[in-house]
């Protein structure tokens, strides 16, 4: 598939594969350690098609990077002399995928017993509680997490990866979807505040409503300890010492502006408990999950606020998986608004309608991503909750049901990037940002296409079996959330 | 799927599957039986109703142009029915993790999705008051709303202006959830028995007054000095001071008559009188000492022995409590009992002798009163909301039907009109089989995830046998 130039004709080159067992690619994918020379930093991909953003096409162009950046990208490029080169001949590249919101890369808890009892369940310690928003997914990031790799398969090359946990698990951060280490994947930037409305077990905030109580007492404390520690920085004398703990503490960012709370709804209410919050207390949010989100799209639409929905989709009703095309068109045309039965008398007229509706209900959820399209909101896509080998085949579902291919590619690029102030870094194929970057042989939303190439800041990751990645939809790959 | 299967699901997501003419709020209902219920029994009475409020009552009406015209002619026409305890519309009910909970609401949790408001409103009640259970002492905030039916969000079925309101709770249930554990396991905490239900709720009520006391000194001394230090915020205190301060109804779940007049003690230490005791099962022992506090009370009509404190219990409890001069009220604290608060009201009658107006005003005006909206619904009055129910039948009947309930002059429930399914929402991906005896796919998720996460707690920590949850609701 590709060719070597350059210094790769020399006699060095040939030692070094001898050096590392002869095998090109396998020289090429090895990770950076000093133990072990590196070939070349350089890579151009010629001669591809070049989708540089949403309806930015090269039709045949190269593109060149050096130490992880994109150095030059046009129909015209001087290849240098040391670069790897790649034929891109009936190749496309694009931008890597971002995913606005994951665990992956966040090993599971191991110990997943009964939680321990404490003496007042109605005042329990905050770890206990789910509380910990001082903590980080920087410190538990794990390049080995088993879902990395298969999301890197499927084209995603940076995560916005939050901690696992309860309401507060802690601060999320973007981070490279490969690496030697956990420090290696992060990326600098934005650290939003996770928050979701998920209850401590068998102690407060057991429910949504406490947890909403909680979102507010804690900001609101903060708020006032916030502007003690001022008044306290400025003159202490007579003041007794404000208050301290961490939790507090890691409040008072988002209480100034600071930080984002990056908020996970996993159906219609959360959205409206969310944008209630956001109202009531000002913060900045961004709003992710949203699935269910179909009667929200006017209220999402004028709130301006950021917004990731979410990649995944009801599951079909296993009725319909038995039933061929026909007699889903059958369920269809039967369907009566005016249905009235004695239910005693007809059970199945009742059955097909509500199998009807419920086929109808699961379109609408298949179509949301559409509506938000339709109403000019600009989302990212979360892959929270999803497997990553349902992600091309839900992204192709959600583009038949009437998102455009645009959009989509939008979402997985240029507005999750936006969403993360990292525009100026990644999001597209241009000179100067990073060399994330995903090789397909053909349109990368098409069934029959087949991701050959991920790079992660300029390192080539193949997915190893090249037909498990954007064909698959192995139901039994593990799923990439701890929901 | 093939193609086709989808553009036809498209096309019927763009029809959408229930029609309604949700922005008719003008309404002309001719030569009716009006059973005002403030004002007597009017026959072959009109009743306009123009931008969803009460214009016009007489004969001989004209319909604006684009009005829906009913002929509710042999027809009877009541003020929609308000059920002043109800658990349905809600996504979660108990915060059942401290005796004290003031803080939370129900506010957070309203689901506009829930079949059972239409259901209820298929039994003309036109407004509920969902509550917190009766885990806690003091339970969270209630809501009152609307039954909008087809609203999505939440925001668009509350009661705008209604009173807030705070639900309590005496007895067995909070004794058992926080108090009942000692014996067999660890974090049994106060109460376990009556009297120290009266302690949370006495230490409740003085921290909220320190509180509340708190913040005016600071706020008093804040006005001079600038280096004033403000109190700890309490979001669980704020509520209480504000129930202190008269801004807030309570609610109490109650049974015996020696707590009901222990929480009026209380209440008088405090300083605050405007309260409603739900179920009160025994309040018929000390309905003078309520109708002298200024109590309420809200009761079933002959519900009972479902656990052992609501045992000492009487059909006349109603009529007794309404003869005394409390404002008594019937409930449901059901979702299949609220379908039929008019048979309720029956019942009392039957057994207490009550007038066709005062049986009609315990489903109407009289929980309107204890909600505090009673300007604004409760009775068929000019300038009231367009909240009506028409029955073919007098209400009071065993034979009657509910035909036709309106929504600030917005059909909700048509009889004629009463398909199968009438749910604004449905799971994709439900079994069939799982739809059996649910409310609707969200409540359904939601209360019985809650009920498991409370089971599994209960069992780990307690190692006790758990009430069984819906009598916790009640």
């Amino acid at each position: 598939m590709y060719s070597f130039r350059g210094i790769l004709r020399g006699a060095a080159f040939c030692a070094a594969l001898v050096w590392l067992g002869g095998m090109p690619d396998e020289a090429y994918a090895q990770k950076n350690s000093p133990d072990i020379p590196v070939v070349s930093n350089v890579v151009a991909i010629e001669n591809a098609r070049i989708v540089q953003g949403p309806a930015r096409v090269l039709q045949s162009g190269t593109v060149v990077f050096r130490d992880g950046v994109i150095t030059a990208v046009g129909r015209r490029v001087d290849v240098p002399y040391d670069a790897h080169v790649i034929d891109g001949d009936s190749l496309t590249v694009y931008a890597g995928f971002i995913d606005a919101l994951s665990h992956t890369g966040i090993p599971e808890p191991r110990n997943q017993g009964q939680p321990e009892s404490v003496p007042d369940r109605s005042n329990p310690p905050f770890d206990r509680a789910g509380i910990t928003p001082e903590a980080s997914a920087r410190t538990a990031l794990d390049p080995d997490h088993g879902d990395l790799e298969k999301l890197r398969n499927v084209g995603f090359t940076t995560i916005m990866v939050a901690p696992r946990g309860r309401m507060l698990p802690g601060q999320a951060t973007m981070a490279l979807s490969a690496g030697t280490n956990g420090s290696e994947m992060i990326l600098q930037g934005m650290q939003p505040m996770f928050f979701q409305f998920t209850g401590a077990q068998g102690v407060y905030p057991g429910t949504p409503m406490a947890i909403m109580s909680k979102f507010r007492q804690l900001y609101r404390e903060a708020d006032r300890r916030m502007r003690l520690e001022a008044m306290y920085a400025e003159d202490p004398s007579g003041l007794a010492r404000p208050p301290y703990d961490a939790v507090h503490e890691a409040f008072f960012p988002v209480v100034a502006g600071d930080r984002h709370v990056l908020v996970w709804t996993d159906e219609v209410l959360e959205i409206h408990r969310a944008m209630t919050l956001q109202e009531e207390l000002g913060f900045s949010m961004i709003l992710t999950g949203l699935e269910g989100g179909i009667d929200t799209v006017d209220k999402v639409a004028g709130s301006g606020l950021p917004v990731a929905l979410t990649l995944d989709l009801p599951d079909q009703p296993r009725f319909a998986a038995k039933l061929k095309a026909d007699s889903l068109q059958h369920i269809l045309d039967s369907y009566d608004d005016e249905t009235r039965t004695a239910t005693f008398r007809d059970v199945e007229a009742e059955k097909e309608n509500l199998e009807a509706r419920q086929l109808w209900s699961r379109s609408r959820y298949v179509g949301t991503a559409a509506l938000y399209e339709n109403a000019g909101i600009p989302f990212a896509f979360t892959t929270m909750g999803v497997s990553a080998g349902d992600v091309h085949g839900n992204l192709r579902e959600m583009i038949e049901a009437g998102l455009s291919r645009e959009a989509a590619l939008a979402a997985l690029t240029v507005n999750a990037a936006a969403l993360f102030g990292a525009s100026d870094r990644m999001g597209s194929i241009d000179t100067g940002k990073m060399a994330n970057l995903i090789v397909t042989d053909g349109d990368v939303f098409d069934e029959d296409t087949s991701i050959k190439m991920v790079f992660v800041a300029g390192q080539m990751h193949e997915p190893s079996n090249t037909s498990s990645g954007n064909r698959s939809r192995d139901r039994a790959e593990a799923s990439t959330s701890n929901q | 799927m093939n193609n086709t299967i989808r553009l036809f699901l498209i096309a019927l997501l763009t029809v959408g599957f229930l029609t309604s003419d949700a922005h008719a709020q003008d309404v002309l209902v001719r030569n009716a039986t009006v059973l005002t219920v403030t004002n007597g029994t009017l026959e072959n009475t009109d009743i306009l109703i123009r931008d969803g409020i009460i214009a016009q009552i007489g004969s001989g009406l004209r319909a604006p142009r684009g009005a829906e015209d009913v002929d509710a002619t042999g027809k009877f026409v009541m003020p929609g029915i308000i059920d002043a305890h109800a658990h349905i519309a809600l996504s979660s009910v108990n915060e059942g993790t401290s005796p004290v909970t003031a803080e939370v609401s129900m506010e957070d949790v309203t689901n506009p999705y829930s079949l059972g408001i239409y259901r209820a409103s298929a039994g003309g009640v036109t407004v509920s008051h969902i509550m917190h259970g009766s885990a806690n002492v003091i339970g969270g905030q209630n809501e009152t709303i609307k039954h909008r039916w087809g609203a999505t969000d939440p925001d668009d079925i509350r009661f705008d202006g209604a009173p807030r309101t705070i639900k309590f709770a005496l007895g067995e249930n909070p004794t058992r959830v926080h108090g009942r554990r000692a014996s067999g396991g660890s974090g049994a905490i106060v109460p376990a028995t009556r009297m120290g239900v009266e302690q949370v709720l006495r230490s409740a009520f003085e921290n909220g007054k320190r509180y509340m006391e708190a913040w005016d000194a600071y706020n008093a001394e804040a006005s001079t000095n600038p280096r004033a230090v403000p109190p700890v915020w309490n979001e669980r205190l704020e509520v209480m001071a504000d129930i202190l301060r008269g801004e807030i109804l309570i609610h109490c779940h109650s049974y015996r008559a020696d707590e009901i007049v222990m929480l009026t003690r209380v209440l008088g230490d405090y300083g605050v009188d405007r309260i409603t005791f739900q179920h009160a099962n025994e309040a018929f022992k000390v309905a003078p000492e309520l109708a002298e506090f200024g109590a309420h009370a809200s009761v079933f009509s002959d519900w009972w022995s479902y656990k052992f404190e609501v045992y000492y219990s009487t059909s006349y409890n109603a009529a007794i409590l309404m003869r005394n001069g409390v404002v008594t009220s019937i409930n449901s604290d059901s979702a299949e009992l609220n379908r039929h608060l008019y048979h309720e009201a029956a019942k009392s009658q039957r057994y207490g002798g009550l007038t066709d107006d005062e049986a009609l005003s315990m489903i109407t005006i009289n929980p309107a009163i204890q909600l505090g909206i009673q300007d604004r619904v409760g009775s068929i009055e000019i300038g009231k909301d367009g909240d009506i129910a028409i029955f073919e039948g007098h209400p009071l009947s065993i034979y009657t039907i509910p035909v036709l309930t309106y929504v600030d002059g917005v059909k909700v429930f048509d009889r004629e009109n009463d398909a199968d399914d009438m749910r604004v929402d449905v799971d994709p991906s439900a079994e069939v089989g799982q739809y059996e005896g649910q409310v609707t796919g969200r409540d359904h998720m939601h209360s019985h995830e809650e009920v498991a996460d409370l089971m599994s707690f209960f069992q780990s920590v307690a190692d006790v046998d758990l009430p069984h949850a819906h009598t916790l609701n009640d």
